[in-house]
């Protein structure tokens, strides 16, 4: 089973072991809005729908809080992205469903008369 | 096989003028996702389960037709999401048939009876609803998460059908489906009186949260086997026969990922329907600027090892029908016997 381990409110910092590149892969996967800070100070809240590291300028797109977008932006500006919105895919898994259904199931058994 | 003859022929004479101009890559049917959003949220997913800016947005009419233009494929399947919740549904829809494209509306039926009803949609031989069933009632409730959608699609299949439109179904069969029970399936779609069904295994999308409860390929071949190895000559698919061989594992098949190139909100998809790697802003890019051989079971792409999807592979198929004399006899010796 996929792990259902989040990054949700995860700030990190790229590092030599920790490339921003990496960062921005994440953000690209993390089905959440991300908060995407820049090495001018400036932060852009919304969610990262694209990316491309290997242009010959590597760059990043990305709606914001509105839907307005997608705006680009070179990973040269990004200082860093922190995780900042709810992740949306956490807690929906099917198994997580199966395993509701049939507890309701045998609730359901437990409850009907005998026949 | 039930497509019907002038669909064949459009596909059919499509494939061959590609292959006349020497065209390598071509596509055969558009992915339009207008929208995200859905009345489900099927836990297997991965559409549904962006934020409410991203949800809520909608691609306007004019970006469709302009992606089905610059794509040029003869068939458009509009999936989502659930297509019925966008907008401008019965515009796009008739424009894209004023175009002559093959239109697949892919719905959970939910609310079929009700557009119907309100006359979104005019029968024509270019439009058929594919309607998502992934099995009988308790198996398909299961699937989408939700009991009583396969009843409200029952009744929206029969109310299409009444109303003189093409009707398919579509099925992905995931891990630990009944072979006996999907054959009663199938029973049942062709009482409905459906024109055909289409069935594929199910593929783990890289962000959906389920991924081994989908196929793996060995066991997928065991399953498609045995529910198909002995076809009742009522059943109808609508798609190629040999496309149901490679299933079973009667044929070996590259993956085609620009077969079924997906626009949505984001762009043109990169590689595929399933993947998403990352987005191409004209149809143009996606072709010229996708590394394509990282895709697929030569590549050795760990994501593309075990998919057996029809978005890959039904491509394959109907270009070994009319690309190869072989393909051609195979397929028709298939559809005359109504043997996979």
């Amino acid at each position: 089973m996929e792990s259902e381990k989040s990054l949700e409110g995860w700030t990190p910092e790229p590092h030599e072991g920790l490339p921003l590149a990496r960062i921005v892969d994440l953000a690209f996967d993390y089905r959440g809005n991300t908060t995407v800070i820049l090495r001018d100070g400036a932060k852009l809240h919304g969610y990262v729908s694209n990316r491309d590291a290997e242009a010959a300028a590597p760059y990043l797109e990305m709606f914001d809080a509105e839907g307005e977008g997608p705006h680009r932006l070179a990973y040269g500006d990004i200082r860093t992205i922190h995780f900042t919105g709810k992740d949306t895919a956490a807690g929906k898994s099917y198994a997580a469903w199966l395993v509701r259904k049939q507890t309701e199931r045998a609730a359901q058994a437990a409850d009907a008369p005998p026949s | 096989m039930s497509v019907p003859l002038s669909q064949m022929w459009t596909v059919a004479s499509y494939v061959l003028r590609q292959r006349l101009t020497g065209r390598r890559r071509y596509p055969l049917v558009l992915m339009l996702e207008p929208l995200f959003r859905c009345n489900l949220a099927c836990a297997g997913c991965g559409k549904i389960q962006y934020p409410g800016q991203i949800l809520r947005k909608n691609l306007t009419v004019e970006q469709c037709l302009t992606a089905v233009d610059e794509c040029g494929a003869p068939i458009v399947s509009i999936p989502g999401g659930e297509p019925l919740m966008y907008p401008d549904i019965g515009r796009l829809v008739k424009e894209l048939v004023a175009r002559k494209k093959y239109v697949y509306l892919c719905t959970n039926a939910i609310l079929l009876k009700e557009k119907l009803e309100a006359g979104l949609f005019t029968p024509s031989k270019y439009l058929s609803f594919s309607i998502h069933m992934d099995g009988l009632r308790e198996e398909h409730d299961e699937a989408v998460c939700k009991d009583g959608v396969y009843d409200v699609a029952v009744a929206g299949i029969r109310e299409a059908l009444r109303r003189g439109y093409r009707v398919t179904t579509n099925t992905t069969l995931f891990e630990g489906a009944n072979p006996e029970r999907v054959r009663l399936f199938f029973d049942a779609m062709m009482d409905l009186g459906v024109e055909g069904m289409m069935v594929s295994p199910g593929y783990s999308y890289s962000k959906a949260p389920d991924q081994e409860h989908f196929l793996r390929k060995q066991r997928a071949h065991d399953l498609f086997s045995r529910i198909l190895s002995s076809p009742k000559r009522r059943w109808r698919f609508n798609q190629s026969p040999l496309f149901l061989q490679f299933l079973m594992g009667k044929r070996d098949y590259e993956c085609t990922p620009w077969g079924n190139p997906t626009y949505n909100v984001f762009g043109w998809q990169r590689p595929c329907y399933l993947l998403q790697e990352g987005y191409a802003r004209t149809f143009q890019d996606l072709m010229t600027g996708t590394r394509w051989e990282r895709y697929g079971k030569r590549s050795g792409n760990d994501k593309c090892r075990d998919c057996m999807v029809h978005c890959g592979f039904e491509a394959t198929a109907v270009q070994e029908t009319f690309g190869s004399w072989r393909g051609f006899r195979d397929t028709v010796v298939s559809t005359v016997t109504g043997r996979a």
